[in-house]
């Protein structure tokens, strides 16, 4: 089944009537069509209910509702909540998926692939993995647990519930459903700040939730709202150490500047950043016409992830070899973006005008650039020697031939994310530059968006991060 | 050039070039878009690529010439790794694909920087004017001398039009804004000052040295290796320090503009510059005890570009007339980019800019791909121009502003299409709310704008 424009949301958008989004408040359900939006990406309408920025803080006077839920118990739960995301069944995630439709770029076939794989973020293992490999001794979640040091001296250790603000990241609607799992992991006191593209999924998630169980101490720690980022009137009030101890975010520019200037002592920021992630291939990958064929479907695999909405979908591919080889494994490549997939459709948004712009002049030029296919979103190819200084999106491959990988290391910065290498024995000898240089993760060729459980994000292990390190000393 | 483009061109100096109706104009201008479309499609590559790929082969409605209008952005689609490369030869080929007139192959082995490659093209016909910017690209936009001369004529004319001030060279001419060295800027300074300066006194010029190309290049390149990874500390630190010195000297360049206008506050001054120049300058006059009552009344001023992010009080443009005695009627204002090569003034009574002849109007939808329908008189949208008058590049732009243009006459009696006071850009107007895991390294660098 190929993406429509019926798919793409087309007839949703013209609607003149906004869209209503609900708010969640620590376990309960805000409706009321008060106050008028426009989402970012595709400048549709919506209206939320007014925040009463009270009910969004518990005050520091009471204890966490989940400080004394087990573990194992809020694993449960939440392995239990994960069971009733069935779309089919569903119908907050139903009604929600209606609504995003209409408000993000994802096409309708790709968010239903998405709501149907979003009980993976709340399997019994990945959440037991998360809790293995962030904490030396996860009994430090459950209680007060003794440690004594070289001298003898005791002392116990406990981490201690946070309070957060989650600011949701828009390109990927199930991507709140892993925050709302490791705030409950934590148990935190959880704000989620929703995103424009998608004001709905999280509170389809929440109401879930509720449907288990409406009094439960997860549910009771979780709000969802939406308000447009940057607004001081909410933003300015309600970011301060008395209130959070911990804005999680997602993204760079403007999003991030407008949390920074509210940091200071006592409130603190994590970071997911922006991510750019990119291919590096071997000559062995353009050894015979069936080599060709196996990593062209590789490669395509991880550039059109989200149609290349997400951090871990490649842009540029470093490749080293034979030019003849290298140009029919472009030509393939180009015909494998353009195929129907789990999370990519055959065809995605057509590129943004200025992108347009720069590619059009390429092939003006007509020389040093070869193109394969067009800016009409079915997969665009464009080889050449050094990277294009553009953002290669919408299904765009920028392949980069060098003369050897090692001179595309230097290509890899403090924004690099994932590098799907082929052939894969070449990890190992340049992993540690590509750390260097600043990159997070080396995958094998059209693996970027599996992965093995409980492993760190954005270098770091964010839920060791999250809580508050309480410390009781007999020194 | 044809005979439709010839009529209308030949409007510039006509004293009621601003009264004709659009309906009047409409068949002649898209005759004359037709024309340039025909005598240019062979000349500039990528009109002729535009032109093929829309079917087009001639213009006979508004709607045919969308399709082959440029977006601003075209005139900075080559990669910056040229420019910081310094592959002069390759950015002259691009900028054949934008050029009415081949440029012909020029020696660029001992070309030091981009000032030297403006320069060399320069001596050769092509004239280069890059945008300044800061943090993106430069756009670089090519003009023949004909049309450096044009603007000239044009600016000189459209002052007069809009200030009432007759160029009878009577007065004394004061630059108060740090200037960047492009010569299309510089000219049309030189023309202002021939037509209305005093030719016993010369003019006054902010002691600041002139921006040049190369040195906001600098910046570009320095941006880009520290997103690489490349630029060492000691190369962010010199850059800031330069960067410090060049604050003090505009500042302490202020306090000599403030002293040499009092000092000539009786005579008639025509006061060009930008307002955050302007203003800070008034201030440093109001500080030394004078204000509107000192300066001659029928002084006249001229500001170019908006407010290129400068934090100034709301009331800012009142506080430069009141402390220099700028009439009511004196307050000139012009709406244009350098993307064009004629200008739009506005008028006292409708405070509208008026849209001459030569300039075909047009509003697009946001996207710019679609004429805008057009509801009663006034169209509201993305602002497109056709400037009949460019002879070294194509004339069709789509701009980055949002605009209302009303066909019908204005307040001031005119009758010529004309574009409400109150042009905002579409970057402005949605700000960023968009959060999301992918993104680029640019998110990395601080500072450097």
């Amino acid at each position: 089944m190929s993406a429509t424009a019926m798919e793409l949301g087309a007839t949703e958008r013209r609607s003149p009537h906004p869209i209503r989004v609900d708010h969640f408040v620590r376990g309960r359900l805000v409706t009321g069509e008060v106050i008028r939006h426009r989402s970012r990406d595709l400048g549709v309408d919506f209206t939320t209910p007014e925040i009463d920025l009270d009910a969004l803080v518990t005050p520091r006077s009471e204890l966490p509702p989940l400080l004394d839920v087990k573990t194992s118990e809020i694993i449960d739960f939440l392995v239990e909540c994960g069971e009733r995301m069935q779309l089919e069944k569903n119908p907050h995630l139903q009604q929600a998926l209606e609504r995003i439709v209409a408000t993000n770029p994802l096409p309708r076939r790709v968010v239903e692939n998405l709501f149907r794989d979003a009980g993976r973020f709340l399997s019994r293992d990945s959440l037991g993995c998360s809790i293995e490999t962030n904490f030396a001794n996860p009994a430090a979640l459950d209680g007060w647990v003794e440690r004594t040091d070289f001298h003898g001296q005791h002392g116990a250790l406990r981490a201690f519930p946070p309070r957060m603000i989650h600011m949701l990241a828009g390109n990927s609607p199930t991507g709140c459903i892993a925050s709302i799992a490791q705030g409950a992991l934590v148990k935190a006191i959880n704000v989620f700040k929703m995103p424009s593209s998608d004001p709905f999924t999280c509170v389809a998630m929440l109401r879930t939730m509720a449907d288990v169980d409406p009094d439960h101490p997860v549910v009771r720690s979780m709000s969802a709202v939406y308000w447009r980022g940057g607004d001081e009137r909410i933003e300015r009030t309600l970011y301060r150490p008395q209130y959070f101890d911990k804005i999680v975010a997602w993204g760079g520019g403007d999003a991030i500047d407008n949390v920074i200037q509210y940091l200071g002592p006592g409130i603190q920021l994590v970071s997911f950043d922006p991510k750019t992630s990119i291919s590096m291939i071997g000559p062995e990958g353009f050894a015979s016409d069936a080599v060709i064929a196996e990593i062209a479907e590789a490669a395509a695999t991880d550039v059109t992830v989200f149609n290349q909405e997400a951090c871990l979908a490649s842009r540029f591919l470093f490749v080293e070899g034979d030019r003849e080889g290298i140009e029919k494994f472009c030509a393939r490549l180009q015909e494998r973006l353009g195929v129907d997939r789990e999370t990519a459709s055959e065809v995605a948004h057509p590129l943004p005008a200025e992108t347009r712009e720069q590619i059009e002049m390429l092939q003006l030029m007509d020389d040093e650039a070869r193109i394969w296919g067009q800016c009409d979103g079915r997969g665009l190819v464009i080889l050449t020697p050094s990277p294009v200084d553009f953002h290669p999106s919408h299904k765009t491959a920028n392949v980069v031939h060098v003369d050897s990988l090692d001179d595309a290391v230097r290509y890899v910065n403090v924004a690099t994310q994932t590098i799907g290498i082929y052939p894969a024995a070449r990890k190992a000898e340049m992993r540690d530059r590509l750390a260097s240089a600043g990159a997070q993760r080396v995958v094998r060729l059209g693996s970027a968006a599996k992965h093995v459980m409980g492993g760190p994000h954005d270098a770091m292990f964010p839920l060791q991060r999250f809580v508050h390190w309480m410390s009781d000393e007999d020194a | 050039m044809g005979a439709a483009v010839e009529k209308l061109t030949g409007l510039a100096q006509a004293a009621d070039r601003f009264a004709i109706g659009h309906a009047d104009l409409r068949e002649a201008q898209i005759d004359a878009m037709n024309e340039c479309l025909q005598e240019r499609r062979e000349r500039i590559k990528l009109l002729d690529h535009r032109a093929k790929e829309a079917s087009l082969r001639e213009i006979r409605t508004l709607e045919d010439v969308v399709p082959v209008l440029f977006p601003h952005t075209a005139y900075k689609s080559y990669p910056e790794s040229w420019l910081i490369g310094q592959k002069w030869d390759r950015l002259g080929k691009w900028l054949g694909t934008v050029s009415a007139y081949p440029i012909a192959p020029i020696d660029t082995s001992d070309i030091r920087d981009i000032d030297d490659w403006i320069a060399r093209l320069e001596a050769v016909g092509h004239f280069v004017a890059c945008s300044s910017g800061t943090t993106g690209k430069s756009a670089m936009l090519i003009a023949s001398a004909r049309d450096i001369e044009w603007s000239c004529s044009d600016n000189v004319a459209a002052f007069s039009w809009g200030s009432g001030v007759e160029a009878k060279q009577d007065y004394r001419m004061f630059g108060l804004a740090p200037v960047a060295h492009v010569t299309k800027n510089q000219a049309i300074g030189n023309a202002h000052t021939a037509a209305f300066g005093d030719p016993r006194v010369e003019k006054f010029h902010l002691p600041v040295p002139p921006i040049t190309v190369g040195q906001l290049t600098k910046m570009v390149v320095l941006r880009k290796a520290i997103a690489e990874g490349t630029a060492r500390p000691a190369d962010i630190a010199a850059f800031e320090a330069t960067s410090k010195e060049r604050q003090e000297t505009l500042e302490k360049s202020y306090i000599l503009g403030a002293e040499a206008l009092v000092a000539a506050r009786e005579h008639k001054l025509f006061i060009s510059g930008m307002w955050n120049a302007l203003y800070q300058i008034a201030v440093l006059v109001r500080g030394m005890g004078y204000s509107g009552k000192d300066f001659h009344p029928e002084n006249c001023i001229y500001v170019g570009g908006g407010l290129k992010r400068a934090q100034l009080p709301p009331d800012y443009q009142q506080v430069v007339h009141e402390t220099f005695n700028i009439p009511a009627h004196r307050n000139f204002q012009i709406y244009s980019m350098q993307e064009l090569g004629s200008t739009m003034p506005r008028c006292q009574k409708g405070r509208r800019y008026h849209v001459p002849p030569w300039i075909v109007p047009l509003i697009l939808n946001k996207n710019g791909d679609a004429l805008e329908p057009k509801r009663g008189s006034e169209v509201e949208g993305r602002a497109a121009f056709f400037d009949l008058s460019l002879d070294g590049r194509w004339g069709g732009v789509i701009t980055g502003d949002k605009i209302s243009l009303d066909f019908a006459p204005c307040a001031c009696g005119n009758a010529s299409p004309s574009v409400r006071d109150d042009i905002v850009r579409y970057a402005d107007l949605e700000g960023d709310d968009k959060i999301g895991c992918a993104g680029t390294v640019d998110a990395y660098v601080r500072g450097l704008s």
